[in-house]
């Protein structure tokens, strides 16, 4: 048996364990992080649109700072999310672009004077000032009040992952490529790191930490349909469900986007009917306005998706060798206006669709897009049970996201969360307390347990099929776990993922070799991947709300009164077949912002008993405190000056809020 | 010096700061090739004053013997390019050595790579080499020629030397490797160093006029000297006497080869003019 | 209101055809591989792309199969493969742009892991500690609760457009320069030294950069085959770039005592 030890172990090169890990490494500590792939193939490099933070640098951001970012990302989250969270998330974001920047991200820079913009269809000229030319510039996106999605033109997340990268490099962030977390080493109490497997040669290696953090990202695959990578199959979060002792948060909580291309899922921007686009079925109809007369294409997100969807179910799909779609048509937009305005749309129907959005429908379908739950840790980004294991990004619930999760707050979220979790990470490898003799043979035993079930899949002769298991799991959750849910179909979609779970244990593998064998991996994997779909399926089964993402038809209205808790799943059992799940109340009575209307979607939510006498102290503290500084109010409404790591609690400067 | 030889003995050459030499030599082989490249622009130019006639490219060879300068022919005066070139041509040689496949392993994957590739520029590399290659042997033999026998170039010297001397088939081989590997040079030169407006299929358009033209121009001149050396295969040997010039002596123009040629008819193409 | 269908059909009876897919097979692990051509048939379907058709591969005929696919959306670079002779990216390839016969293998040059699949992550991290590839920047810590520095709007698109490299290996395992020289930091080298000179956070000069660069397993070792330049999976002007470089280095050739005394 390999043994490697060190300070910090990573699971996750994409930019929220790049960014952990450079901050390990940075405090002195001895960092190695396991990657699937080499870190800048991560799927944060997808991210295109931008990251919030609230610079307040262009003109149509004037006026944006923390509080106003705070509040968007509370009722973006449905009141789902940890409001202190968010606010140590909103306080840090500047200084991640800020960081960024003088790391060498190529940040799009304002550009001084007047320019033609496109907002609600209408052709607007918009002046930026003298004094914010060359600053960081900032674009719109859905759910905020103000302008404050930085980008790098059409390529945000690559270039924040290339630059993050290199910045691991030049810190000598040992970096272990292909090589797959297979299990937590722990004792019911601390984790002591992880049983890897190199997936070139097979071999099992024994990684032993001082702290382990998982930071595997989103769960996309779990989904027939995605817009998420290849590798995004939830193994990080599998790891801590397997432990029994750590929990998942929220994992019903799963976001949709209504035109991913049919059928390989990657996204087309909303642009695309923000800019006047039509959604047309089988016949060639145009189908939005018999649903949503008033807004149309242009509902929110999660309410087009459910809307299309529905028609399919109504056979109005176009059917294909790879199941029915819909079309997405701009050809009336006309060429000057695609070529100019939608460069990246047209790339991609042309290299993917081999087709001219000029002339030709685009064929989508919505497609799952965002993991809000995830591995739940308290604001420090560890778990509340499991001492020493660490999560950051989406593969963590801290939680920033609640129920649904604000457009460009995902990238914003990998760099802030690494930021803050790779200190206190720090803080807990630099406290003596925390020091642990080497469990050697615990690890032994943890390997020799992985080797056995790896030794079972091989040796067994037929068995199911790993492959067809996984297509059948994604099949289940598109079918019955998807943007619209109701009892029975939650019932049905356990029922049948429960029994793909029975089967995955019989699973053959029929290629024998011990090393590089993607059958194999597909095997290990799904076994872990079922284990996640049940969690989530079951999860939403007991949610009898709508909350955010999580839609149930048979319980249409938010429901403080019954269900302003967050789910947490735990899977104590091996042998069982259904998580333990626990509800955990949001004390209404510690909100900064009280739960309310959104200001966006229905408006028929059922209140929290606490809601009103909370609303009334908090209005009562904000009278008291009139004129005073807004972080002097901001701390008496919701204290979490002290929540953040030190080198992280400064102000941030503005051009109108000097320091 | 002493210093040099300890610190390469030690392996430690590179350590410290980088040498500045492959910054020259890069740029020596670029500029001995763009100088050879050139001169063989000009010299087609020179051997195709033929088609002009005999008188011309008769008047052409008297210049560079520096008649019309001195009033007497000095052959030496070509003597002395050649010889000139020919450390051109060497130090050219040697710069592109450096990029030479050093082992047939080497080359055996060039070689697969180009084929796979299907990709001109490329495959056109390989051409580079294998025209380089031939170009060891074929410019050192035409330069050694002209450096001992300058004087052995003329209208009738030259055509008798490519027909009843049989170089004819020397000199296609040796046109169209020249050429090739000229013009691909100049292509190379372009694309390497960069050139302001020029997009590279324009280049490349270029690229393959300039070699039809210059195979075009070689061949013409050359059939030429082939006719007239067939026409003049009685008479080999005589030198060409320009036709408004009267017949001169020994020490004017025109009269000069005599000698030389008749003196040794030594088996060795070159003298022969 | 019914569009005069710019639909495009489903199913085209007369585009269907079976692909006859040979996969260039090796496992560098199994002392008893051979490298060898094994055929798949795959029925095509419309808008078919590599990533499909190995998917589908492997699903259904040979869960042996190996190859690297990751965003599946040209992005990250992962699944650069040898396509009909040619470096290319297997996701962003319509089966439709090929003949009936494709034949796939790995990347050259790079540490081959088995069958299509090759390491190029390993050689990129080792080109990016060999070239440096961060910001060299004045101060140490840069104070983030500050108004960032001001850079010019027209410059960060430059740096961007220097900066969409995928580092997907396609370059180099075209280079005819790289398989005879096995240290040649390639296009996607020279490419990182052109967008953090053109930075103007990047305190390195040229003579720092001819350190890098400045042999002939850099700039003067490229003999301009440009085929970097031809199957690059983004379009980027690598031409421009390396010729840019090459008159720029070769103005330290200029400083006749580097070893600075």
């Amino acid at each position: 048996m390999k043994t490697i030890v060190t300070d910090v172990l990573v699971i996750g090169g994409g930019l929220a364990g790049l960014r952990t890990a450079i901050g390990a490494r940075r405090r002195g500590h001895a960092v190695i992080v396991l990657s699937l792939v080499p870190p800048k193939r991560s799927h944060s490099a997808a991210a295109q649109g931008g990251m919030q933070a609230s610079l307040a640098n262009v003109t149509k951001g004037i006026g944006d700072n923390e509080d106003v970012h705070f509040e968007d990302t509370v009722r973006g989250s449905d009141w789902g999310c940890d409001q202190v969270v968010a606010r140590m998330f909103v306080n840090t974001s500047p200084k991640a672009v800020r960081e960024l920047a003088a790391w060498g991200t190529p940040w799009s820079r304002i550009q001084r004077g007047e320019r033609e913009a496109v907002i609600n269809s209408q052709k607007v000229t918009i002046a930026e000032r003298d004094e914010a030319h060359g600053l960081i510039a900032q674009r719109d996106f859905g759910g905020t009040k103000k302008w404050r999605t930085c980008y790098v033109s059409d390529g945000t997340g690559h270039a924040m992952l290339y630059t993050t990268g290199d910045q691991a490099i030049r810190h000598g962030v040992e970096v272990r490529e292909r090589v797959e977390a297979l299990a937590l080493i722990h004792d019911g109490e601390r984790c002591y790191g992880a049983v890897a497997r190199n997936l070139v040669t097979g071999e099992l290696i024994a990684c032993l930490a001082r702290a382990t953090t998982i930071a595997t990202g989103g769960a996309g695959r779990l989904y027939r349909v995605t817009t998420n990578a290849v590798i995004c199959e939830g193994i990080g979060h599998a790891l801590a469900l397997e432990t029994g002792v750590a929990a998942l948060g929220n994992m019903e909580a799963v976001q949709f986007h209504p035109t991913g291309i049919f059928p390989a899922g990657i996204l087309v921007t909303e642009g695309c009917r923000g800019d006047g686009g039509l959604l047309r079925d089988v016949d060639g109809r145009r189908f939005m306005p018999d649903y949503e007369p008033e807004k149309k294409e242009l509902a929110s997100r999660d309410v087009v998706s459910r809307r299309m969807e529905e028609h399919i179910r109504r056979g109005k799909g176009v059917p294909t060798r790879f199941g029915p779609h819909l079309w997405l048509d701009i050809t009336l937009l006309g060429r000057g206006h695609i070529e100019h305005n939608l460069r990246e749309v047209k790339e991609i129907c042309e290299s993917f669709l081999g087709i001219d959005p000029v002339e030709q429908w685009i064929p989508v379908r919505p497609a799952q897009h965002y993991t809000m739950g995830g591995v739940r840790t308290r604001h420090t980004g560890e778990s509340p049970w499991l001492k020493g294991l660490f999560a950051a990004g989406e593969a963590a619930c801290w939680d920033l996201h609640g129920f649904n999760r604000l457009g460009g707050n995902s990238v914003a979220e990998t760099v802030v969360a690494g930021m803050i979790v790779g200190e206190f990470i720090s803080d807990f490898c630099d406290a003596p307390e925390n020091n642990v003799d080497l469990p050697m043979s615990l690890a032994r035993a943890f390997v020799a347990r992985e080797e056995s079930k790896l030794k079972a899949l091989l040796a067994r002769p037929g068995g199911e099929n790993a492959f067809r298991l996984l297509a059948e799991t994604q099949e289940t959750m598109t079918r019955f776990v998807g943007i619209f849910r109701e009892a029975d179909g939650l019932e049905e979609g356990v029922t049948h993922l429960q029994r793909l779970l029975q089967r995955s244990r019989d699973i053959g593998v029929t290629g024998k070799s011990w090393g590089n064998n993607p059958e194999l991996v597909a095997a290990y994997r799904v076994q872990r991947m079922v284990k996640l779909a049940i969690t989530i399926a079951y999860g939403a089964h007991q949610r009898t709300e709508s909350r955010g993402a999580h839609f149930r038809e048979d319980f249409p209205r938010r429901n403080d009164r019954e269900w302003l808790k967050r789910t947490l799943a735990f899977w104590p059992d091996e042998a069982a077949t259904l998580p333990h799940l626990r509800h955990e109340p949001l004390d209404v009575a510690k909100m900064e912002l009280p739960p309310g209307w959104r200001g966006y979607g229905m408006k028929n939510h059922v209140d929290h008993p606490d809601t009103a006498a909370r609303q009334s102290e908090v209005e009562a503290i904000r009278a008291r405190m009139k004129g005073r500084d807004r972080f002097d109010i901001q701390e008496a409404l919701m204290p979490c000056r002290d929540k953040l790591p030190a080198s992280l609690t400064g102000r941030n400067e503005r051009l109108g809020e000097p320091l | 010096m002493h210093d040099g030889v300890l610190i390469a003995q030690s392996g430690l050459a590179g350590r410290g700061r980088k040498s500045r030499w492959p910054a020259r030599l890069d740029l020596l082989q670029s500029l001995t090739g763009l100088l050879l490249a050139l001169f063989v622009c000009a010299h087609l130019f020179f051997d195709s004053s033929i088609l002009l006639g005999k008188d011309a490219m008769w008047a052409v060879s008297k210049f560079y013997e520096g008649y019309f300068v001195f009033g007497k022919a000095h052959p030496w005066l070509v003597s002395m390019v050649a010889g000139t070139l020919c450390v051109v041509f060497m130090a050219h040689a040697l710069l592109a050595l450096r990029k030479f496949p050093i082992n047939y392993r080497q080359y055996r994957t060039f070689h697969a790579h180009a084929r796979a590739m299907r990709h001109g520029d490329t495959r056109l590399w390989l051409w580079q080499v294998y025209t380089g290659f031939l170009l060891f042997f074929l410019a050192s033999a035409h330069l050694y020629q002209m450096f001992f026998w300058p004087q052995a170039i003329g209208p009738h010297a030259s055509s008798d030397r490519i027909w009843s001397d049989g170089h004819w088939p020397f000199y296609s081989v040796f046109l169209i490797a020249v050429v090739l590997h000229a013009v691909t040079g100049l292509y190379r030169l372009a694309v390497k160093w960069g050139r302001p407006g020029l997009p590279r299929p324009t280049l490349r358009t270029l690229r393959r006029l300039l070699t039809a033209f210059f195979l075009a121009l070689g061949f013409a001149a050359l059939a030429t000297y082939m006719k007239i050396g067939y026409d003049h295969r009685d008479h080999y040997g005589e030198r060409y006497h320009p036709a408004g010039n009267s017949p001169v002596d020994g020490d004017s123009p025109g009269s000069v080869p005599e000698e030389s040629s008749s003196v040794e008819p030594s088996r060795f193409a070159g003298q022969r003019r | 209101m019914h569009a005069p269908a710019p639909v495009p059909a489903p199913v085209l009876a007369s585009r269907r055809r079976t692909l006859a897919i040979d996969v260039l097979r090796y496992d560098p692990q199994a002392p008893a591989s051979q490298p060898a051509l094994q055929r798949y048939l795959l029925e095509e379907v419309d808008g078919m792309t590599l990533f499909i058709a190995l998917n589908e591969i492997r699903e259904r005929q040979d869960p042996t199969l190996r190859f690297d696919f990751v965003c599946r959306a040209g992005i990250c670079g992962s699944c650069a493969m040898v396509v009909n002779g040619r470096p290319r990216l297997a996701c962003r390839t319509l089966t439709r742009d090929l003949p009936d016969r494709v034949v796939l293998a790995p990347l050259p040059f790079f540490d081959l892991i088995g069958d299509l699949s090759v390491n190029t992550g390993k050689w990129m991290r080792g080109m990016s500690e060999r070239l440096e590839t961060w910001i060299h920047e004045r101060e140490r810590e840069v104070d983030i609760t500050r108004i960032e520095e001001r850079m010019e709007p027209e410059l960060a698109a430059a740096i961007y457009e220097l900066d969409r490299c995928v580092e997907c290996g396609c370059c180099v395992a075209a280079c005819g320069t790289a398989r005879m020289r096995e240290d040649f930091v390639g296009a996607v080298g020279m490419g990182k030294i052109a967008r953090f000179r053109l930075d103007p956070r990047d305190t390195r000069d040229d003579g720092d950069y001819y350190e890098l660069i400045g042999d002939d397993n850099g700039v003067f070792g490229c003999m301009s085959l440009l085929a970097c330049h031809d199957v690059c999976p983004k379009s980027l002007p690598l031409e421009t770039w390396i010729a840019f470089l090459r008159r720029r280095m070769v103005l330290q050739a200029a400083d006749p005592f580097p070893s600075g005394g």
